[in-house]
């Protein structure tokens, strides 16, 4: 009865599942007894007619006490015993096992092999072979929870702390942060793939990604960059005005303000308007749009888009992404093509609209089809293929409450096909 | 049946015009009363407002819960409710809670005497817990309007709601851009109520029993006043010098917890737990005395093994301060501390479980019945079952590195906090009623009540020990799918619970308002001595000083060794 606890994936796992079910067990037992004595006395003894019945005058018995004390004693010295027993378990690292370095960031995990090998949410180890994990915290407490492996530990700036553990079957393993650490929090999950030794082996030699990453010089890093976050969803490279300003010949514009004071665009200026975009808004185009990239971007890649910025002279502009949704069209479904409009750089959908239920800048897609949608003029619009439609080709005509008139256009840049996938693709987002 | 009243304290000398809540008159008489009875009142009806304000809060944070996903609010103000939740029920609700206000009014009436020692002490508590509250109540705002005026309240510490969760773990809370200096001023603030509240009582139990009332026949009730008040004035001052730590390192910049500045994180997870564990006894001991108070009367019996039940609440209290540092055995402290800290804890589980056991017993042979504050109390000992059962876990050094920051944690200290703390202050609202207000309320309704408190309860926190099991996070405003049911289920039952709350309170303010159905001064036949005086009391609670010549559980007919 009671057996919740995920499956065990470590080799002291089931130890701790025997000890964590013989407290469960025993407490059903002490549970149903007590309360089941009371519920007993309560029907027997109850008062009958409105009229009390005489009762003994007992006091305590000397007998009875002495058992449920020295009772309970024992019970919680066996199980404290094999808690203590089994945590040394848990904290004594056998001297093969591989180290990771585990950094814990608001609100990211990032790995660190010995030979140098950087993931970042995605934890890979070998099978059967001890693994230990010291963790570290660049910002605020975190924590690292893995509950299939029955580990757990904080990462505390300033102090490294560490866990161990054998993983004994293959397989993905959810990771969670389990020490609140702000906005977040709850999505600062990781992976933790167990595979075969050799698969392992083959994995953590293979740098080809980090090494074609390393070949790009950093203005391809950033253009990369660029279209991956989604950052051309708001930002021209043509000097049009999108929902955030042109990057176009950005690096020495002088800007003005929200607040009315000018501001001369300089690398600091940029990596600021990256990391924390809401500090300083550019006047005339609305604040708390742009999410904070600080925690999600190394200083590589900041250092990458300053050098991608820096190169918009505006002859970029012919190199403007094109669709390219044609490629491999003839054999997906129609929501695949879809899905693949909303995914292409070149229309960004996902700069502001997830498919998560989050809130960007715009209403999540997220069981959007056949929603009930409350508008700005406080009529209602159920979700369908016409308004669908027309919110792509005319977004400003009927804008959801509680979000902005921003989203351009698709007039011309996408034809009834398009759409029609584009929903076919919506109706599969739940 | 009684022989410890003797002269003036009788039933009929009843003096109508001289009871307290009539004499003296006039608002003014009320804010600057010294009568620990009123005083009493003032605590209970601030407490509920803010029982009320937070219980409100917990409602938008299970509602956003209903799903994955976003519902009503984004993670920000999620993660601002869930902390106003925790901040406001445990600083301004439940550690004031029952000692505050059942503890001041009827410690005084159960000793026999007048008022508690400092009456001018504890009127200033009172004031200095309505301070607190108003600190806590500016850290809700969110500053608008012009850009001056706002740079000016970002100068005194105003930015917005806090959003550290109630613990205000460092750094988090010395970045955390929300009025953390207000919030945890507030605590500091409260804090000092506290204390004082404590130091009150703890002179009042040494000097002011009335003639006869020896410590051996103090009813369990004062007891587990007086382990608490303990409790309040050793532990209180602590976080005091932590909280006023904390805001010295956000205003000044001083390096105490913060390691850019060479402070220390888990040194603040220390300090804070030294108060923030025994507190948990505070809020849980008087609904101990309370239960140990309801259950003889309604079963016409003594208190079974009188003195286990008066040591055990001492004990608690001791090895409460022993085993702060549970709290944080995955926090990076040392094996060897965790190993001690997880042996100590276990030896709170074993005057926990005497307590247990003999309430039960004390309902064997008895002449039961079943009115509301025995529903309550029965409640209780079901729900401090799981409550405690379920801390053996989490006192288990190698389970509690599963369980630690899950919900399996969240649903265990509701258990403790709320079917313990808050359904033995509703069994003690219940059950004195009639004494404070002279008044009947309408037991069908309160019955029904409690049906729904019991119901919606366990409905919505026994899912949560099954998400916590499957390894559910705790403080989180998304998760994955597969935990959705068992959300949606807990929600629904705070619903109830929420009802039933609402219906009970209600019903105890029209009856005290409105109800014409007077209360026969002793409706349950207690012998403890508040109950000897008129309801409601008189303003000096007694005519006459009253001498105590047997102790206060004597029900039933004497059997062979059964003197005290």
């Amino acid at each position: 009865m009671f057996r919740f606890l995920p499956e065990p994936a470590s080799e002291f796992a089931p130890n701790i599942d025997w000890i964590n079910n013989l407290i469960t067990d025993l407490s059903v037992f002490f549970t149903v007894a007590i309360v089941g004595a009371m519920i007993y006395f309560a029907i027997r003894y109850r008062r009958r007619d409105g009229v009390d019945h005489a009762t003994p005058r007992i006091l305590g018995s000397h007998t009875l006490e002495a058992i449920w004390t020295v009772v309970p004693t024992l019970v919680c010295i066996f199980i404290a015993y094999w808690g203590i027993a089994y945590y040394r378990d848990m904290r004594t690292v056998p001297a093969d096992a591989i180290t990771i370095d585990v950094r814990g960031q608001k609100w990211k995990w990032d790995f660190e092999y010995s030979n140098g090998k950087k993931t970042t949410s995605e934890l890979v180890v070998p099978v059967n072979k001890p693994i230990k994990l010291v963790i570290s915290s660049r910002d605020v407490l975190h924590s690292f929870f893995l509950p299939s492996m029955r580990v757990k530990k904080d990462a505390v700036p300033g102090q490294y702390t560490y866990l161990w553990f054998r993983p004994i079957k293959e397989g993905v393993f959810q990771a969670f942060c389990t020490e609140y650490c702000g906005k977040d929090h709850s999505a600062m999950l990781a992976k933790l793939h167990v595979v075969s030794e050799a698969e392992f082996g083959r994995w953590l030699n293979d740098r080809s990604e980090e090494a074609l990453m390393a070949k790009l010089g950093p203005a391809e890093r950033g253009k990369a960059l660029f279209q991956q976050k989604g950052c051309n969803a708001c930002h021209s490279l043509d000097g049009s005005r999108l929902v955030g300003p042109s990057l176009m010949k950005l690096v020495g514009r002088t800007e003005k303000l929200s607040d009315g004071s000018e501001q001369v665009v300089d690398e600091n200026y940029i990596k600021e308007s990256i990391l924390d975009p809401n500090k300083k808004v550019v006047a005339t185009f609305p604040p708390n749009v742009m999410p904070a990239f600080a925690g999600q971007l190394s200083d590589e890649d900041v250092d990458g888009l300053i050098a991608f910025i820096r190169a918009q002279d505006g002859s970029a502009v012919a190199a403007a992404p094109k669709a390219e949704a044609a490629v491999n069209a003839a054999n997906m479904t129609p929501a695949q093509k879809g899905e693949h409009i909303y995914r292409d750089a070149a229309y960004a959908c996902f700069g502001c609209h997830s498919v998560d239920g989050s809130k960007v800048v715009g209403p999540t897609f997220k069981g959007v089809y056949g929603r009930q949608e409350k508008l700005t003029d406080g009529s209602s619009v159920t979700v369908d293929d016409a308004y669908i439609k027309n919110s792509i080709l005319n977004p400003g005509a009927q804008i959801v409450e509680g979000f902005a008139n921003m989203m351009p256009p698709f007039q011309g840049r996408l034809n009834d096909d398009d759409i029609k996938n584009i929903i076919e693709y919506l109706k599969t987002v739940k | 049946m009684s022989s410890q009243c003797t002269a003036g304290t009788c039933n009929s000398c009843h003096d109508d015009d001289h009871n307290y809540l009539k004499y003296p008159k006039g608002f003014w008489s009320w804010v600057t009363t010294v009568d620990h009875k009123r005083i009493g009142l003032l605590y209970l009806f601030t407490i509920l407002i803010f029982f009320f304000v937070a219980g409100v809060f917990a409602l938008l944070v299970r509602t956003e819960l209903m799903h994955a996903g976003r519902d009503i609010m984004d993670a920000e103000t999620y993660n601002m409710f869930f902390t106003l939740h925790g901040a406001i029920m445990i600083f301004l609700f439940i550690v004031p809670g029952i000692p505050a206000t059942m503890g001041n009014f009827l410690l005084p009436l159960m000793i026999g005497a007048k008022d508690v020692a400092f009456p001018r002490l504890n009127l200033m508590s009172y004031y200095i817990y309505v301070l607190g509250a108003i600190m806590a109540l500016v850290a809700l705002i969110r500053p608008i309007g012009p850009e001056g005026l706002q740079k000016f309240l970002a100068g005194l510490g105003l930015i917005g709601p806090v959003d550290t969760g109630w613990t205000f773990y460092a750094p988090y809370s010395l970045q955390s851009g929300s009025s953390v200096i207000w919030m945890t001023g507030a605590a500091f603030v409260l804090g000092f109520s506290s204390i004082l509240t404590g130091l009150n009582f703890v002179v009042t139990v040494h000097k002011l029993r009335a003639p006869g009332m020896s410590w051996d026949r103090l009813p369990v009730f004062v007891w587990a006043t007086y382990a608490t008040a303990i409790i309040q004035t050793l532990a209180t001052p602590v976080v005091g010098i932590t909280l006023l730590l904390l805001i010295m390192e956000r205003a000044m910049g001083v390096g105490i917890f913060n390691p850019q500045l060479g402070g220390d994180p888990v040194l603040f997870e220390h300090f804070f737990w030294f108060y923030s564990h025994p507190v948990v006894y505070i809020m849980v001991l008087p609904a101990f005395g309370v239960v140990g108070e309801i259950i003889p009367v309604f079963s016409r019996k003594p208190i079974f093994g009188y003195r286990a039940v008066c040591y055990a609440s001492l004990a608690i209290a001791f090895i409460g301060f022993l085993v702060w540092a549970h709290h944080m055995f995955v926090a990076g402290i040392s094996d060897t501390s965790a190993i001690y800290f997880s042996a100590a804890t276990f030896f709170v589980a074993v005057p926990t479980a005497v307590k247990v056991f003999n309430w039960v017993s004390t309902m064997y042979k008895g002449s039961i019945r079943f009115e509301s504050p025995m529903l309550y109390a029965m409640g209780f000992v079901f729900l401090f079952m799981v409550a405690g059962t379920t801390g053996i876990y989490l006192a288990t050094l190698a389970v509690d590195v599963f369980y630690h920051d899950t919900y399996f944690v969240v649903a265990h200290f509701h258990y403790t906090i709320q079917g313990g703390a808050v359904i033995g202050l509703m069994a003690a609202l219940h059950f004195w009623f009639p004494k404070m207000s002279d008044k009947m309320y309408n037991e069908t309704l309160a019955r029904f009540a409690w049906v729904l408190d019991f119901v919606g309860f366990n409905l919505t926190f026994l899912p949560q020990f099954v998400l916590g099991m499957e390894g559910m996070p705790r403080r989180y405003y998304d998760y994955l799918p597969q935990f959705e049911p068992l959300h949606q289920i807990s929600t629904v039952g705070s619903y109830v619970n929420a009802i039933g709350y609402t219906a009970a309170l209600m019903n105890l303010l029209f009856a005290a308002l409105f109800s014409k159905r007077k209360a026969p001064s002793n409706p349950y036949n207690s012998l403890s001595l508040e109950w000897q005086t008129q309801s409601p009391p008189l303003h000096e609670n007694f005519k006459e000083t009253p001498v105590v010549t047997d102790w206060t559980y004597g029900y039933g007919e004497p059997v062979e060794g059964g003197s005290h």
